[in-house]
């Protein structure tokens, strides 16, 4: 229990807050492990682990249900205000990030599924390296936004905006590497334009994890960053945390 | 509610019957120095109070609390219990004069005038600031007795004609007059709790007041007619300037513009409203706000 949901005179309040912010753990969790199972049925060309992973997407939508209704009866209940209110307004939009981070991460499992198609050849292999590549940087930048989150941390949430930018760099150079292959062989055409809209999911989960990160900054310092620049949000950190 | 006519007209209004009080001052006072979190000055004042100290019987309430309360604002006071915002509030009208042993310092003005100097009368004042207080009080009289008394007394109605287009105005204000104007002669004891506290504020209108001070006007009140209290302090709003003692925070919240919390005697912080209860920048706002004690 974090200092946000502590401290109340109601003690129901503190378990009701501490259960919502139990919920985004969960689906945290449950999101990343569904972006390493999907990534790694990829890689091992396993398709029924990859039909797993999409049959697991339903239980990051009912999580998804169920923070959003605990959110709806705590604001109906205990009208909250402050920071409180801040709390439950970002986990309400983490808990929306992450049920779109199980989206992605589904995608990435039905590529496993249309590559690895019995009736299709798989693909060249050096093709999918920048796919592992990205969903390692992803995977790091959606952990540490939820430690972020967990541990209120500004300088973690300023960390995962700032890498953003390196995603955003890997993705471009990651296209560019694709476009070669189809200047090889214009055959690898269709291939491509699978293995791009994967990238773009992991670069979508990794905006995934800058939003999150936004969203700390907004529960902390009552600044809403999501759309400034990095040199104000960095700003913005260092006057609520110059350490 | 009141047991006969004279107790409650001792008791009413602005307490207009009464002789007003010297008030003490004391000149050395030792004034704890205290920060304010917050712009305390409005561009356009209605009511300037600063260095407020007041004291009961020796032991102070109220340590160096100033504050603007601007023209056509609503101002909400809110803070835990014995938090002293009451007291604050009955400083404005000079009601804490009737309590014996009780000591205001400080200068509390109004328009510029400070209400606190000795040629102060605090007849008019009272009127110019009217009060409505936490139990409806209505005079056993009819409803039509209870809105004509303040300006009769007053000497604010010409005739009968005049008298009554005050009535009518001030009812009509106060979002009464469709349901009084056929029932002018019944008592207005007979009238519902949110009915009766209408009838207290049209009351307090009849005399023309500038500010209206209302100290937990709707804490007896049901959910609807607080409602209906509510929508009419924002109407008020327009001609009047008002200052709002109230425990709950959601309607602190829905009907000030700016919020002034207090705690132990002191002026914690003073903001917009929507700042002070989605950012408030002191810790104990934040605590008390969000329920953390209180």
């Amino acid at each position: 229990m974090n200092e946000m949901t502590s401290g109340h005179t109601v003690s129901a309040y503190n378990d009701e807050l501490k259960h919502i912010n139990q919920l985004v753990e969960q689906l945290g969790e449950l999101g990343r492990d569904q972006l390493r199972r999907a990534v790694l049925s990829l890689r091992e060309g396993d398709t029924k682990a990859a039909g797993q992973v999409i049959d697991r997407d339903r239980d990051l939508n009912d999580l998804d249900v169920q923070a959003d209704e605990a959110v709806i009866h705590l604001i109906a209940k205990r009208q909250p205000m402050g920071k409180d209110l801040r709390d439950i307004l970002t986990v309400q939009k983490v808990v929306s990030e992450l049920e779109r981070v199980g989206d992605e991460a589904r995608k990435v499992a039905n590529l496993t599924i249309h590559f690895y198609d019995q009736d299709k050849n798989p693909p060249n292999g050096q093709m999918l390296l920048d796919i592992y590549k990205m969903a390692d940087f992803v995977d790091c930048m959606l952990h540490k936004s939820l430690e972020a989150f967990k541990q209120l941390d500004l300088k973690k949430s300023l960390d995962v905006i700032k890498e953003d930018d390196n995603l955003y760099e890997e993705y471009r150079a990651a296209l560019r590497r694709l476009s070669t292959y189809v200047m090889e062989d214009s055959r690898n055409v269709g291939c491509m334009v699978d293995v791009t809209l994967t990238l773009r999911a992991l670069e979508r989960i990794g905006g995934h994890a800058k939003n999150i990160a936004g969203h700390v900054i907004y529960l902390v310092t009552a600044r809403d960053v999501r759309h400034e620049s990095l040199a104000t949000i960095r700003a913005e950190v260092l006057a609520a945390d110059p350490n | 509610m009141f047991n006969s006519f004279s107790q409650a007209q001792s008791t009413m209004v602005n307490e207009a019957v009464e002789a007003p009080v010297e008030v003490k001052r004391h000149a050395s006072i030792h004034r704890e120095q205290t920060d304010t979190v917050g712009e305390i000055t409005v561009a356009n004042p209605r009511m300037t109070c600063r260095n407020v100290d007041v004291f009961y019987s020796g032991s102070q309430a109220i340590y160096n609390v100033s504050l603007d309360i601007g023209k056509n604002e609503v101002v909400s006071m809110i803070g835990p219990s014995g938090c002293g915002k009451s007291t604050f509030l009955r400083c404005l009208n000079r009601m804490n004069d009737t309590i014996d042993g009780c000591m205001v310092t400080g200068a509390i003005k109004i328009d510029g005038q400070d209400i606190y100097k000795k040629s102060m009368d605090v007849v008019p004042l009272r009127a110019q600031v009217g009060m409505v207080f936490q139990k409806p009080n209505p005079f056993p009289k009819s409803l039509y007795e209870n809105v004509a008394y303040g300006p009769r007394i007053h000497g604010i109605a010409d005739n009968k004609e005049h008298l009554d287009h005050i009535v009518e105005t001030s009812l009509k204000r106060a979002g009464l007059w469709e349901e009084a104007k056929d029932r002018m002669d019944q008592p207005g004891t007979g009238l519902s709790g949110g009915q009766q506290q209408r009838l207290c504020i049209a009351r307090a209108i009849a005399v023309e007041p500038e500010v209206i001070l209302m100290d937990e006007p709707c804490s007896a009140l049901d959910p609807i007619a607080t409602a209906r209290i509510e929508e009419l302090i924002d109407e008020l709003r327009e001609n009047y300037t008002i200052a709002i003692v109230t425990h709950s925070m959601q309607q602190a919240a829905r009907v000030s513009q700016r919020t002034a919390y207090f705690h132990l005697g002191k002026l914690i912080e003073v903001g917009e409203t929507e700042q002070i209860f989605s950012q408030p920048k002191h810790k104990l706002t934040e605590d008390y706000i969000t329920g953390r004690f209180g």
